[in-house]
This record gives C-alpha cells, sequence and structure tokens, in this order.
C-alpha cells in the first residue's frame, strides 16, 4: 500500500470528503492528473468532469463542477460547486436540465446566454455520464 | 376614566396585529432554521475558500492578470467604486436594513467622489431607498436593472452577479468592487462589513509577522499562472458572494425572529395593561350605577 496523504474536498453546500487518500485523479483543463503522496506544489483549476480517489486501496468515483485544486506534497483541497457521488445523482434532476439546456440551444441567443446554456448542459452531461459508468 | 367602548376596540385591534406578528415569528423562525443550516454547510466553503486564496497567492509569482490590475494612474476623486450591498427584501426586521443602509451611507461620504460610485443593490428595501435618494441628492448612482432577490440564495444567482461585475471591471467602468452585507457575529449579534472583491489585491498577504516577504517555495500553474488566475478569481468572486448572500440572509431572518418576537411580546404587555384599565372602567360604571340605584332607592324612603 502506498503512503497516503490528506484530502478535502469541499463543495459550496457541504464538505465532501475528509480524510487520508493513497490516489487522487482529477480532470484538470488540459488532462487528467493523477496526484499521490509528495507530489509538488500545484495550483490548477477543475472544469466539471470527473474525479476519483482510492481509499485503502478501493476507488471512489465523483462528479464535480467548477472548481480548483491545491496540491501540496502532504495534503490536497479541492474546492468547488458542487460534488456528488455517483448514488447520489438524481438523473430524472439531469435529464430535464439536459433537455432544458438543449432546447435553449435551438434558440437565438446571446453570446453570453449560450455561454451559460452550454455550461448547464455540460454539467448535466457529466451528471448523467458519471451517474451511468458508475452507478447501475 | 376612558371609554369602555374605545378600549375594547383598541383591545381588540391590538390582537389582530398581535396574530400578525406571531405568524410572521413562526415563519420566520421556520425559514431560520433552513437559512441556518444552509449557513452551517456554506460556512466551511466560504472559510476554506479564503485561506485556501490567500495560501495560494502567497506561491503565486508576480503576475500581469487584469484582475490584479489596482489601476495606479487613475486619481483617487475619478475612481469609479461599485458596490453590492446585500439587503432585504422586506421591512419589519428590525434595525437590519438600517443599519446596512448607514453603512453604505457612509460609505459613499467617505469617498472622494460620490458621484462615482455605483450601487448594486439587491432586495427590494435597499433598491427603493437608493433610488428614491438618486432622485433627491444625484449622488452614487443605482443600476436599475441589478434585480436580485436574496431570498433563498443560490449559487446560479452567485455566478450571475460576479459576471456583472467581472465584466465591468474588465470593461473598466469599474475601477474597484467592494461587497456590503451583514456578517454574523454570534446568534444575536449582526455587523455590516465590507470586503474588497477587485482589484484582487494581496496587500496583507505574503508579508510575514516581521514585515519581510516570505520566502516561499513558488507552486507550478497547470497550465500558466494566467490562465489558472483568470479562472481562479471569477471563481473566487462568486464563492464570496454566495457566502456572504447565505449569510445576510440568515441575519435577516434572524433579525426579523427578534424583531417580530418583541413586538409580539410588546403587544401581549399593551392588552395585559389595556384589560386592566378595561376592567377598571367597567367596575367604575357597575359601582356608579349601584350608589344611583341605591341613592334612588334611599330617596323613595
Amino acid at each position: 500500500m502506498s503512503k497516503s496523504f490528506h484530502l478535502e474536498i469541499i463543495a459550496s453546500d457541504r464538505i465532501f470528503y475528509k480524510g487520508d487518500c493513497e490516489h487522487l485523479v482529477i480532470t484538470a483543463i488540459d488532462g487528467l492528473l493523477g496526484i499521490m503522496y509528495g507530489h509538488e506544489p500545484l495550483v490548477t483549476s477543475l472544469p466539471t468532469g470527473e474525479l476519483k480517489y482510492m481509499v485503502d486501496g478501493k476507488w471512489h468515483y465523483a462528479a464535480i463542477s467548477e472548481g480548483f485544486i491545491q496540491v501540496m506534497p502532504e495534503s490536497s483541497i479541492i474546492l468547488a460547486d458542487s460534488c456528488e457521488l455517483p448514488e447520489e445523482i438524481d438523473i430524472k434532476r439531469a435529464e430535464e436540465a439536459r433537455e432544458r439546456a438543449e432546447e435553449q440551444l435551438r434558440q437565438k441567443q446571446s453570446i453570453m446566454e449560450y455561454y451559460h446554456t452550454q455550461a448547464a448542459l455540460n454539467r448535466a452531461m457529466n451528471r448523467l455520464k458519471i451517474s451511468q459508468k458508475h452507478f447501475k | 376614566m376612558a371609554n369602555i367602548r374605545e378600549i375594547r376596540e383598541r383591545i381588540a385591534s391590538i390582537q389582530q396585529i398581535l396574530k400578525i406578528t406571531n405568524a410572521m415569528y413562526l415563519i420566520s423562525s421556520s425559514k431560520l432554521k433552513k437559512a441556518r443550516k444552509s449557513l452551517d454547510a456554506t460556512t466551511p466553503y466560504f472559510e476554506k475558500l479564503q485561506s485556501t486564496i490567500e495560501s495560494i497567492l502567497e506561491h503565486t509569482p508576480h503576475t500581469r492578470q487584469t484582475y490584479f490590475d489596482r489601476r495606479q494612474n487613475v486619481p483617487e476623486n475619478k475612481r469609479k467604486k461599485g458596490y453590492i450591498v446585500i439587503t432585504a427584501d422586506k421591512g419589519l426586521c428590525g434595525s437590519y436594513n438600517h443599519n446596512i443602509l448607514r453603512y453604505t451611507e457612509q460609505k459613499l461620504s467617505d469617498s472622494p467622489n460620490p458621484d462615482n460610485c455605483y450601487l448594486f443593490v439587491m432586495g427590494h428595501v435597499g433598491r427603493m431607498y437608493f433610488q428614491n435618494r438618486m432622485k433627491t441628492k444625484k449622488h452614487a448612482y443605482v443600476d436599475g436593472e441589478f434585480l436580485y432577490t436574496t431570498q433563498n440564495p443560490t449559487l446560479y444567482r452567485a455566478r450571475e452577479i460576479a459576471e456583472i461585475v467581472l465584466e465591468k471591471f474588465e470593461k473598466k467602468e469599474l475601477d474597484e468592487v467592494h461587497l456590503i452585507y451583514t456578517n454574523m457575529i454570534n446568534s444575536s449579534q449582526f455587523e455590516p462589513k465590507s470586503v474588497q472583491l477587485l482589484p484582487f489585491s494581496r496587500r496583507h498577504l505574503g508579508k510575514a509577522n516581521d514585515g519581510t516577504m516570505k520566502k516561499l517555495p513558488k507552486a507550478s500553474f497547470v497550465p500558466s499562472p494566467e490562465e489558472v488566475m483568470a479562472y481562479l478569481i471569477p471563481n473566487f468572486a462568486k464563492g464570496i458572494i454566495y457566502g456572504a448572500m447565505v449569510e445576510a440572509f440568515c441575519c435577516e431572518q434572524q433579525a426579523r425572529m427578534t424583531a417580530m418576537d418583541s413586538a409580539t411580546n410588546s403587544a401581549k404587555d399593551m392588552i395585559k395593561d389595556l384589560s386592566l384599565l378595561y376592567n377598571r372602567a367597567r367596575q367604575a360604571t357597575i359601582t356608579q350605577e349601584i350608589t344611583e340605584v341605591v341613592g334612588g332607592a334611599n330617596s323613595l324612603e
């Protein structure tokens, strides 16, 4: 078993995870990033995506939307807008959000509105993807 | 001695008001429970956000990012200052609105040129107040299109607000952005507070206690410090605005609950006094009638 480091994942509405972790894989702007004990200090932003972390040799998955991570050799902090386990995702709500966003994208919108709907669509798709992948 | 009928009407009307204030008390206490719950859920995020950003900035190399631009070439009396003010949507919450409005007034009069102040007011009470004020004194411009409620704060709303002010800052329509909200010291004490959002400063950061700059190992930024900062700061602004909204909403409910509780209590006191007065008046009339009857009977003998 590899050495573990302290990980904190804090969403805007709750503390998602606080404790030791052996291996963390995040989706950064330009691809996946694996973090283990003793990683160099690093700061990067996290777009909407997937996150997995290993505790006691077992992988845990989560859907994360917009946040950032601060990595220190012995600890890491993730601050995100929202973070959910696959089984916590409300599929129906995500489905509705996706349909709403797709509907809006068909309309003519200002650039700002377009970005907003795209971001909303992105979040919904991410939720659906992760819940389908890990929770059946 | 007051008229019996008058007193009775007065008691009836106070009882009506008592019902209203009591209902408002119950409503706000249930809302407070909800607000308190979301405040408790958000506080760790809010605090961690600030401390993490601080520690990130300590590791940040000097960047020429737009959000750090202090615009020192703009003279003090020409700086356009933006204030996001969080007030309540309704009145009847004790001194909550009054405090935050007075605090904002003071901020405005402290600034060298109040004509260059732009207010973004959340909540109906504050908006009405400043719009009326604009008609009479013509200081401080209120953005009329900035229509946001303070009820049930959501992250979505915070994101929109953050986008509006960041865009104005980038376009140089604003040189500074402050956030004024009510801070909860403990469950019965609040205090208006202001936080500077932009330009992003690290004046108070990066310095050790002995006044020298800390030499910290530089963290690496992926892909580049500029890009990370361009993403991080809007995120930070959004988080701060959201946290402030949640805290202010909780304070509002708490203030309303306290105000309505004391209103209910004083209504009860008034009813007590008035019923005493009423009974006394009633007793007086009865006594008088008896005296009259006895007097009449006596005169017959």
